[in-house]
């Protein structure tokens, strides 16, 4: 998606080979979507880009069992979405248990320059998800469910919900 | 809906990635070693590095091959001075220089020629000693009050707004001294202290966990003068740590052993070679220096993960006050690291010992409180 498959697959040969000018053309090409994609699930800037870090340095662990026959964008932006939401969700989570308590003061989120941002915001993180990665990064349905290991009709009612919710929030 | 989402602009995105590029590039420059290929170049480079400490000292190309092999046993991308801390708060560092406070903008104010320090409960107060001597001074410098004793070590202060207790060693004996200086008393019994440094719990009333020669800890209360509680002998004791929720941790030369507030152990985490632990501010966790590793232990769930690794062993761990951030050190490379407690994130101070004029490896004393 972000490179053509031949580069991508060229990269991947180098950076296990050991070549930081290959490692860097990967990480350039797939970085901003990898980082969008963070942002629009947690909507936090240095939350995403600890997801977005995170996934980056999960693949160079594993450079050398990397199946180079598979695409790169499809195995990280797997990494990154499931990161992302189970941020969302343990945020929500904490942001009841640690009320009260003093070391807990998290700086406020940035604000939402946008309505249609605002109203992503108010969607569950796994509507989130399956949105970005349908209207961002391109993903089918199918192959949405083949990332997230859902069955494709969970896929498709989380899409619906999510589009109906959006549509009805920015009329 | 597509370019909407792709035209957003995200603030600080361009940093964000140059940031991120760095800690990967790392990453993938230290690869090698967990397959197994590099670990006889590393032991070689340790063994480089001790003879050309001697040749760095007197020359200039000496310097340079100092440096070259600081950057292999380093964090690749390192600031070159501490121009920031990443989280709020102040540092109290200990060098062959002095005792220094260090602020959120890197600044340092060297409080005085003194060897360790700790700070009061709030940061308003540093505690410091010389050989011979325990001192009590503001966070600028001001003497307060001091206390003429042999070999005084480890003080550790705590307590509340109004009433605070120091304790320290002096030779091989404990001892509690009022927060004013006065009172001072000896603390432990016998047989005598060992060298680690004593760990107040934090309560209402005052309870100080201390290790004997014989391996055991102790609980004591100086108010009562009362023995909360002693463990039985244990594998070295070479760290105590009391969390915000009344647990201990006792660090020995094979385990990590919590024992709950009346003195029941309640865990035991086998792991040998940790030279340091910090529990986080929220009690919740456990950083753990151990190797070149940085891990973090969490308590309830029983898992440890590894935040960082180095190509060189690891000295201390402290926590930001807010406890999103960690604070390592690598002294072969001349670096400070600062992990974030979340994972991935790091960022590296180079030159360290010269920001502090000391030929030994500075030692952070702690990272305390806002402000």
């Amino acid at each position: 998606m972000a490179a053509a498959g031949r580069d991508e697959r060229a990269w991947v040969r180098g950076a296990r080979a050991g070549s930081a000018s290959d490692l860097e053309a990967l990480f350039r090409a797939y970085w901003p979507r990898a980082f969008r994609a963070a942002y629009l699930v947690v909507h936090d800037a240095a939350a995403a880009e600890d997801i977005a870090q995170e996934a980056f340095l999960a693949a160079v662990r594993s450079l050398d069992r990397f199946d180079r026959r598979r695409p790169f964008g499809p195995w990280l932006h797997r990494i990154v979405v499931n990161r992302a939401i189970d941020h969302a969700r343990g945020r929500a989570l904490r942001a009841e248990a640690e009320l009260g308590d003093e070391h807990a003061s998290p700086a406020p989120a940035a604000p939402l320059d946008g309505d249609l941002l605002a109203a992503l915001a108010a969607l569950p993180p796994e509507q989130r998800a399956v949105i970005v990665l349908r209207h961002l990064l391109g993903y089918t349905p199918g192959e949405i469910a083949r990332l997230l290991d859902l069955p494709r009709g969970t896929v498709n009612s989380r899409l619906r919900r999510g589009l109906d919710a959006l549509a009805e929030t920015l009329g | 809906m597509r370019r909407e989402l792709e035209q957003l602009e995200i603030p600080g995105e361009h940093e964000a990635r140059e940031r991120t590029w760095a800690v990967v590039a790392a990453a993938h420059a230290a690869r090698e070693p967990s397959r197994g290929r590099r670990r006889p170049w590393v032991a070689a480079v340790a063994l480089a590095l001790a003879g050309a400490v001697v040749t760095a000292a007197v020359s200039s190309p000496g310097r340079a091959l100092l440096r070259s092999l600081r950057e292999q046993v380093g964090v690749e991308r390192a600031a070159p001075a501490l121009f920031r801390l990443p989280a709020g708060g102040r540092l109290l560092v200990s060098s062959d220089g002095g005792v220094w406070v260090v602020g959120r903008d890197g600044g340092r104010r060297r409080l005085g020629a003194y060897l360790s320090a700790s700070w009061s409960p709030h940061g308003r107060y540093v505690v410091a000693t010389r050989r011979n001597s325990l001192y009590a001074l503001t966070p600028a410098g001001e003497e307060r009050w001091s206390l003429a004793r042999p070999g005084v070590r480890f003080p550790r202060w705590a307590g509340s707004d109004v009433d605070t207790r120091i304790a320290y060693l002096t030779g091989s004996r404990l001892h509690v001294v009022a927060g004013d200086g006065r009172g001072d008393v000896d603390a432990g019994g016998l047989p005598a202290a060992a060298r680690v440094p004593p760990a107040w719990r934090q309560s209402r009333r005052f309870w100080v966990a201390y290790a004997d020669t014989r391996g055991r800890v102790t609980v004591y209360g100086p108010q009562a003068g009362a023995v909360l509680f002693r463990t039985a002998p244990l594998d070295h004791p070479r760290v105590l740590e009391w969390s915000r929720g009344d647990r201990l941790l006792v660090v020995t030369r094979t385990a990590l052993e919590l024992y709950g507030a009346q003195g029941q152990r309640v865990r035991r985490i086998p792991l040998r070679g940790v030279t340091a632990a910090a529990f986080a501010p929220d009690g919740r966790s456990i950083a753990i220096a151990r190797g070149s590793e940085l891990l973090l232990a969490d308590v309830a769930r029983r898992r440890v993960r590894r935040l960082f690794a180095g190509g060189s062993a690891l000295a201390g761990v402290a926590w930001s006050p807010d406890g999103r951030w960690l604070l390592t050190a690598l002294p072969a490379a001349d670096q400070w690291v600062f992990v974030r407690a979340s994972g991935g994130r790091i960022e590296a101070v180079s030159n360290v010992s010269a920001q502090f004029r000391s030929q030994r490896f500075p030692r952070v004393e702690g990272w305390c409180c806002a402000g």
